[in-house]
């Protein structure tokens, strides 16, 4: 088995740096984690959920999309410069990768997307099996698993009490890698540690069955109530994706930017009319438990939640998507 | 606890409010609305309680309940006050049930809320940890303070959870995504990001009453105390401005008085 100590991980992000990719891996910073580039001398913090997810480095919070020169009587298109850096996200956690299946649907469905594909070809994405969930966890209620191998190139899985990380390679991707890092693993026995029990907390397709049948239920009046409309739980999630595109001027040029959008917010969908089909805090609640667990894998045979439970930690309110998905479940039995 | 839940109770018993905004009694405390009286056996409050609850007070789904009454400790006494000055609350429609610590004070309208606030809590100061804070950024040089605030507002994605925790920020549509013309950028990148924070600190000035809903709100961590700290200070040694005592006192921000300092306008 390939090894390397825990306490090591800093040399495997310093080798594979060495062999010229960008790292990026989770790092404690004022008190919260967050993956983020690593730089030498920087610890990387292996147990936590970090608060954003590994999209921000697919699928960035604002991005340049079109330039246009400004010119005396007019504009002219300028280019935009596409870099896809050689990028790995070193312990992404099972629900990390299980986002990418997801996100390649939408970037790839009625349109290419050229920069999320270009970063997503850069990108190698090595996870950490979790040994443990804490209580906003629900990845077994999504279909997928502490240990899930789903969209990893490689994974990395804790053995000796947390002491050791052996490192399977499941892509060519994820073979180059080790490769790459070769000097920094050994070879020998390990004892995998048990991955994080985590019981199934609800079944997503009795989910969207009731879902599919109950768009004007009042349940979603009363569900809706604490939610005060901002974009946290969107821009936290894995596998949200909704963008909005403003155009920004100033003395010699406009940029077109892609920023995050968020279902939350009172502006989501709101037309040049005036008129918003999704007036209320209600119909926008309902539009990202739908657009999870109904629309997405009526479309594209996967759901939009990977039950990292990043939205539900982070709520300032208290709401939580899967305990929203057991009332669902009840409400269908 | 038990004091609580029977006024709560006692309201929604006696029709007196539609719905009690509280905090529910498990982890994390988050918000809890008791429309019925059974419901009021699941309200608690605790130190724990981040949320200025008023900010609801402002959802349109919340007033088309109105009456409401809700669980209040000081720092969301003071909001009340705030929004009832700024002609926010319709008169007589939201009760406060006032906490502190373990205690419950009792319920109050407005002008009573105004009353217990003047009585019981007239020097309530930002917390000692918070000034200390303050202190520590301010004995910087401005460079090391700009590169401070520089990586702090580097990590913000603005997802505006600060904007939505603020009973403060109740505009029905906000400066930041106004863009015709747009007066912020919208890139979640440092020049927009900055002026973003400090717009929202600036629209709170002498209106702030340093609940800390905002700072317990941003996912990334954003010391967003610091500057809301900062302008209290200055709302209240510039213009004595003690935001949330007195339901009649005009913003500040929202006011102008030919007697104000002028000596900054050349
Ligand atoms: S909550 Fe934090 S990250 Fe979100 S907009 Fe406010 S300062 Fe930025
Ligand atoms: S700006 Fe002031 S009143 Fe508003 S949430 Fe922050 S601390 Fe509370």
């Amino acid at each position: 088995m390939k090894t390397i100590e825990t306490r090591r991980l800093p040399d495997l992000a310093q080798a594979l740096s060495a062999a010229g990719y960008c790292v990026v891996a989770p790092i404690e910073e004022g008190g919260v984690v967050r993956f983020r580039e690593w730089a030498p001398g920087l610890a990387i913090a292996p147990g936590a959920v970090p608060a954003n997810s590994s999209k921000d480095f697919l699928f960035p919070r604002s991005e340049v999309v079109a330039r246009f020169a400004l010119e005396p009587g007019g504009f002219s298109p300028a280019p935009v410069e596409r870099s896809a850096v050689k990028t790995v996200v070193l312990c992404a956690r099972p629900c990390d990768a299980a986002a990418l299946t997801a996100l390649d649907a939408v970037f790839n469905w009625d349109y290419r997307d050229g920069a999320y594909n270009a970063r997503r070809q850069a990108m190698t994405v090595v996870s950490l099996a979790c040994s443990k969930a804490d209580e906003h966890c629900f990845c077994t209620s999504v279909g997928g698993a502490p240990d899930g191998v789903a969209g990893a190139d490689a994974i990395l899985r804790p053995a000796d009490g947390g002491q050791l990380l052996v490192l399977d390679e499941l892509t060519e991707k994820g073979r180059a890698l080790a490769q790459a890092a070769a000097g920094t693993l050994s070879e020998g026995p390990a004892a995998l540690d048990a991955p994080a029990v985590l019981p199934r907390r609800f079944d997503s397709e009795a989910v969207g069955r009731w879902l599919a049948a109950n768009f004007e239920s009042p349940f979603w009046k009363e569900a809706a109530l604490a939610c005060l409309g901002c974009g946290a739980c969107a821009y936290a999630c894995p596998v949200c994706h909704c963008f909005d595109l403003q155009d920004e001027t100033d003395h010699a040029e406009c940029r077109r930017l892609r920023n995050w959008d968020s279902c939350g917010f009172g502006l989501f969908t709101l037309h040049a009319s005036g008129h918003n089909p999704r007036p209320d805090q209600s119909a926008r609640w309902r539009q990202r438990v739908m657009h999870k667990f109904s629309i997405y894998p009526q479309k594209f045979k996967t759901l939009a939640c990977t039950g990292c439970g990043r939205c539900s930690r982070l709520c300032q309110a208290g709401m939580a998507i899967a305990a929203t998905c057991e009332r669902i479940e009840a409400l269908g039995r | 606890m038990k004091a609580l839940r029977e006024a709560a109770e006692k309201l929604l018993r006696e029709k007196r409010v539609s719905l009690v905004i509280g905090y529910e009694d498990r982890k994390g405390r988050p918000a809890f609305f008791a429309a019925k009286p059974e419901d009021c056996g699941r309200l608690a409050y605790d130190a724990s309680c981040r949320q200025n609850l008023a900010a609801y007070l402002g959802k349109p789904e919340i007033r088309a309940r109105l009456p409401v009454a809700v669980v209040a400790p000081p720092a969301v006494l003071r909001s009340i006050v705030v929004l009832t000055a700024e002609s926010q609350l319709p008169p007589g429609q939201v009760l406060a049930l006032a906490v502190d610590g373990d205690s419950f004070l009792g319920t109050f309208d407005a002008a009573g809320v105004a009353e217990l606030l003047r009585a019981k809590y007239s020097t309530l100061a930002p917390e000692p940890a918070l000034l200390e804070r303050v202190q520590g950024l301010l004995q910087k040089s401005p460079a090391e303070r700009a590169a401070f605030w520089e990586a702090e507002f580097s990590k913000c994605t603005r997802c505006y959870a600060c904007r939505a925790a603020c009973p403060g920020c109740y505009c029905s549509r906000c400066i930041v995504e106004k863009n015709a013309p747009q007066w912020i950028s919208t890139a979640a990148l440092g020049h927009g990001n900055y002026t973003w924070s400090v717009m929202r600190a600036f629209h709170q000035s002498g209106r702030c009453t340093l609940c800390g809903a905002c700072e317990a709100a941003c996912p990334q961590g954003l010391p967003l105390m610091l500057l809301n700290a900062v302008l209290d200070r200055e709302a209240l040694e510039e213009f004595g401005s003690r935001p949330g005592y007195d339901p009649e006192a005009k913003p500040l921000i929202g006011s102008w008085s030919a007697d104000d300092d002028h000596s900054y306008m050349r």
